[in-house]
């Protein structure tokens, strides 16, 4: 398939981490999860909208992810996803990773 | 991980089933997204139109992402390959004649090495169809002393003291097998009988079809003649009649009562032999009389198979076992034997081997020729496969223009070759579907091959899954042997090049054909090795059947009996053989007729120690000669020349001082270098019984004894008139006839009838006894011969096929040469020289390679060097001729092209 292919995949790991920390609480529908990651990042992380999809799709095929059609705050059809157990592992796997490799590389920045 | 994966399966699998409704949840999920944003873009002041465009653009192109993201909940490979398969299917259609070629020749190739291969798992592998057959042991004796034959037969008194002893068995039982008599008398009509011990069908797990099994209670001293049948037998005589419950059935003349049928499927625990009826051990004594097998100590006709106690480690059972050895050895050691022999039959150990797979004479006997004759049809696959390579290579040439489009529109040269394959996958599974038809034919056909004379070989040969998958692996392998060179280059081809699709000799073309050579020549040099060992074993059979056995085998008729069951007082017996005698030999078409206790080539054997007087000869296991006992006209019946002395006469009789005729080989063994005649020896004394000295009166011409393999047993014929009495002995008439001896048979019959109705005969001819014992040869030499058929066939049309390729590309350029005033023999010399070139690679290697490897023939050979240079020289030169003349064909063709014709092709 084509390159862009290849970014999506550099970019895979973080975004799953924030869909499934996004889904943490409650259960979203796509848009919220986009605009959820914006507002807590305070707009420093951009979703990149099209993006969000086929990530959802992958994490609920691996069975990290369930989904429902429910009604929106304006009464539309909208796909409900939420965490599943494997999900709720997941998560605190990839966080417990996460800050391990976060601290480690703030420990390398400050060490000159 | 695992998991994951399999919720992932499942989840789309639903999606697979509801694909629609996928489809239309991707897009209401996307649309409700865009919606969304929109709003909110709106609600910050963006007008209707501005918003959606802001929206789409941050979301990106709708349709990629919903295509991309369906692709997920999809099986990608699985359509693509059903896809390329419908592709393939189409392909094929378009070219049925080629399809059809490919397909017939991989169907001979896959069917051949399944036919072999199901014989294999059938003979070695397919576990006994009983209860647990993993579970299965049999008992086997091992002597103390290192490299001592391990055996499995075992006396009764044996077998009863284990039994009794045992403690690592939870069931454990022994079988011994003979043949039955169901005649009342005249020609025998032979069943394959079982004796069984009690435990012999619970041990099994074999449930009953009709009335009950044998079972402990009916095993036991003195016990009532009750049979089993087996389910086959069942059927075929009594057409499954419920009835034949009750029913007796006369084995041997004896009445048995019928009590129960086994279950369908069942065929016993030897693998080739069907059992017909069982009968329990204890009823030898009906059969046996006095000396009645059961209390014999040295009649070893039982085998012993046990269940495992669960639980039990091997290390358990042995140690288990070798802790009774000495105990059970005790209580059944032969009291007649020579003290040494007593001190090595307590030493015995008992020990066990796996036996799932059940026991069979087969295994020892065809082991070997079924391994060669599975690298034989490997080959014959092989050489198949490469003429389907060229096939293909040529076919890619017509395609390059196709393929080149499907690149430019942007198809990966990795999805090319993965059509291609499946199409050439496709061919070798059809061919696979249809070898599996001929496969069952050619098994069944080769297993008639097997059997020899009364011992018919019956395997059970349905498809299990060993031989789907076997099939199914070979199919796929050939699919991608035959496919991916043709499918690397015609793939690799530029785009250019193959656009212009012209016929111009090009570099490609020139590369394309080399690889063609490269395969012929490795055909040749396959099919070469094949034509050697081929036509060694062919040589060899051949000189074992023309090989001088020292007897006449041809127009012999053998009419073997026994009086065993016949109410003849024991002192009349003699002289009613004579009577039969008398009234065979005045039959019309009779020349001559003797009697014997056995004829040559028979499986019956009579041996013994001999202790000569000379000391030259050599004595103790060394001294073994081998023993038969005649009328007079055996010699002259069996044309062996009586080369010095005399024969015997009628003045031999029991009375009159013992005398023997030996043959050169005895001569030369025990008298080297002195004359022989008139000298002495005495037979190893049996014990309690006086050995007269014996007198050599005369000297036979060697003649073979027990195969015509062997190298000639030394022998000493009797007078019938001064063997040991034995009552349990049969007799076999020797006639030589003046017509083909089947025919004389019924008469035979009648004449024997007329003496007595109860004497049972078995007919056969000496030549059928002699073939007999070449069973293996001659299946080896038969397939090998017709696997070298096939295999130059294939060989010859490759070389054909490529050589014509290469004078059509070359056309042109054979025109201008004529043009400019070549004269035909120069065109014909260049299009020779490519083929001497690829039969001289291809016989070189092929030399090499049967050098290397015909030494595994070894065993199999008899009177030639498995480097036999005469048979190299003959396989090289017919392989030479037949590729010359294979070729000459497309050679000639070029010769007579006409240099307009060939110039405005392009």
């Amino acid at each position: 398939m084509s390159k862009s292919d290849e970014k999506d995949e550099l970019l895979q790991g973080t975004l799953d981490l924030l869909v499934l920390k996004t889904l943490a609480r409650r259960s979203r529908h796509g848009y919220d999860i986009a605009e959820s990651i914006q507002q807590n990042s305070g707009d420093v992380l951009q979703v990149e909208e099209g993006a969000l999809y086929p990530a959802l799709h992958r994490l609920e095929l691996r069975g990290l992810l369930a989904s429902e059609w429910g009604l929106s705050e304006n009464n539309r059809r909208a796909k409900y996803y939420r965490l599943t157990a494997a999900g709720r592992k997941q998560l605190a796997k990839e966080t417990e990773y996460w800050s391990r490799i976060s601290a480690a590389i703030g420990r390398v920045l400050q060490a000159t | 991980m695992i998991s994951e994966w399999l919720s992932s399966i499942r989840l789309r699998l639903r999606a697979l089933a509801k694909s629609r409704q996928l489809d239309r949840d991707l897009q209401d999920e996307m649309a409700f997204h865009l919606a969304m944003r929109e709003r909110k873009l709106h609600e910050h002041g963006a007008d209707a139109e501005e918003a959606r465009y802001a929206a789409n653009r941050a979301f990106g192109n709708v349709v990629r992402i919903r295509e991309k993201t369906r692709t997920l909940w999809t099986f990608r490979w699985l359509e693509e390959l059903a896809q390329d398969m419908r592709y393939a299917g189409r392909s094929l259609r378009h070219s049925p004649a080629l399809a059809s070629v490919v397909v017939l020749s991989l169907a001979l190739g896959i069917g051949a090495n399944t036919a072999i291969f199901s014989l294999m798992d059938a003979v070695m592998l397919r576990l006994l169809p009983v209860q647990h057959p993993e579970q299965l042991v049999r008992v086997e004796r091992q002597f103390a002393k290192a490299g001592a034959p391990i055996t499995g037969s075992f006396t009764n008194p044996l077998w009863e003291a284990l039994r009794d002893r045992q403690n690592v068995f939870s069931g454990v039982f022994a079988w011994g097998s003979s043949f039955f008599d169901l005649a009342q008398g005249g020609e025998v009509q032979n069943a394959n009988g079982i004796f069984v011990s009690g435990d012999y069908f619970s041990t099994l797990g074999i449930q009953p079809a009709a009335g009950r099994l044998l079972n402990a209670t009916d095993d036991r001293r003195g016990c009532a003649p009750l049979a089993v049948l087996s389910y086959g037998f069942w059927e075929s005589h009594f057409g499954t009649a419920a009835n034949v419950l009750g029913q007796t059935i006369t084995l041997n003349r004896h009445p048995f009562q019928i009590i129960g049928v086994s279950a369908p499927g069942f065929y016993g625990v030897d693998v080739g032999t069907k059992f017909d009826i069982a009968v329990p051990v204890c009823s030898a004594t009906i059969f046996d009389g006095q000396r009645s097998r059961i209390d014999q100590r040295s009649w070893w006709w039982l085998s012993i198979i046990g269940r495992v106690k669960p639980g039990l480690t091997p290390g358990q059972v042995k140690s288990g076992l070798a802790a009774i050895s000495p105990a059970v050895m005790r209580a059944a050691l032969p009291q007649d034997w020579p003290s040494k022999e007593q001190e090595h039959f307590l030493q015995i150990q008992l020990a066990t081997v796996p036996a799932a797979t059940g026991t069979s004479f087969l295994r020892n006997s065809f082991a070997e020729p079924l391994n060669i004759l599975m690298a034989i049809v490997a080959l014959v696959l092989l050489i198949a496969c490469a003429n389907i390579a060229s096939l293909m290579l040529a076919r890619a040439t017509a395609r390059n223009k196709e393929l080149a489009i499907r690149k430019a529109l942007g198809a990966s040269r990795w999805r090319l070759i993965r059509q291609l394959l499946t199409e050439s996958v496709l061919l070798s599974i059809l061919g696979a579907l249809l070898g599996l038809l001929l496969a069952r034919w050619g098994s069944a056909l080769l297993v008639r091959d097997l059997s020899a004379g009364r011992r018919i070989v019956s395997l059970d040969l349905s498809l299990d899954s060993r031989v789907m998958g076997f099939t199914a692996a070979v199919a796929i392998f050939t699919g991608i042997l035959v496919g991916l060179l043709p499918a690397l280059r015609s793939t690799g081809v530029s785009l250019t090049e193959a656009m212009k699709g012209s016929n111009v000799v090009s570099e490609e073309g020139r590369a394309r054909f080399r690889a063609g050579k490269w395969i012929v020549a490795s055909q040749i040099a396959l099919c070469l090795v094949l034509l050697i060992g081929g036509g060694l074993l062919l040589r060899s059979f051949v000189k074992l059947t023309t090989l001088d056995l020292g007897f006449d085998r041809s127009n012999v008729l053998l009419v073997r009996t026994n009086f065993k069951t016949v109410k003849i007082p024991a002192a009349q017996q003699e002289a009613t053989y004579d009577e039969i005698g008398r009234r065979l030999r005045a039959l019309p078409g009779v020349v001559s007729e003797s009697r014997s206790i056995m004829s040559p080539i028979s499986s019956f054997v009579w041996n013994s120690i001999l202790h000569a007087d000379s000391n030259m000869a050599p004595t103790g296991d060394e001294a073994v000669a081998y023993f038969n006992f005649i009328t007079p006209d055996y010699f002259a019946t069996m044309r062996s020349p009586l080369l010095r002395g005399r024969n015997f006469t009628e003045g031999d009789t029991k009375d009159s001082p013992p005398v023997a005729v030996v043959n050169e080989a005895l001569a030369r063994k025990f008298y080297p270098g002195m004359d022989a005649l008139g000298r002495h020896f005495r037979v190893d004394p049996e014990p309690g019984q006086p050995t007269p000295l014996v007198e050599i009166v005369g000297i036979v011409k060697d003649a073979k004894y027990q195969s015509p393999r062997e190298d000639t047993y030394p022998t000493a014929f009797f007078p019938i008139t001064q063997m040991p009495p034995d009552p349990g002995l049969g007799r076999t008439y020797e006639l030589r006839t003046a017509m083909p001896p089947m025919s004389l048979a019924s008469t035979v019959q009648n004449t024997v009838a007329g003496v007595s109705k109860e004497i049972p005969l078995e007919f056969e001819t000496l030549s059928a006894q002699v073939d007999d014992s070449l069973v293996q040869e001659r299946l080896l030499a038969k397939l090998s011969g017709f696997f070298g058929a096939l295999a130059l066939l294939l060989a010859m049309i490759g070389l054909y096929g490529v050589l014509s390729y290469l004078v059509t590309q070359r056309q042109t350029e054979f025109g201008i040469r004529m043009a400019l005033g070549a004269q035909p023999h120069s065109i014909l010399r260049l299009v020779m020289r490519d083929l001497v070139t690829i039969l001289g690679i291809g016989v070189a290697a092929g030399i090499g390679i049967a050098l290397a490897t015909v030494t595994l023939l070894q065993k199999m050979l008899f009177g030639l060097a498995p480097r036999d240079a005469e048979t190299i020289v003959i396989a090289v030169c017919l392989l030479s001729v037949l590729a010359i003349i294979a070729g000459a064909i497309p050679a000639r063709r070029a010769a007579r092209v006409d240099p307009m014709v060939a110039i405005r092709y392009e």
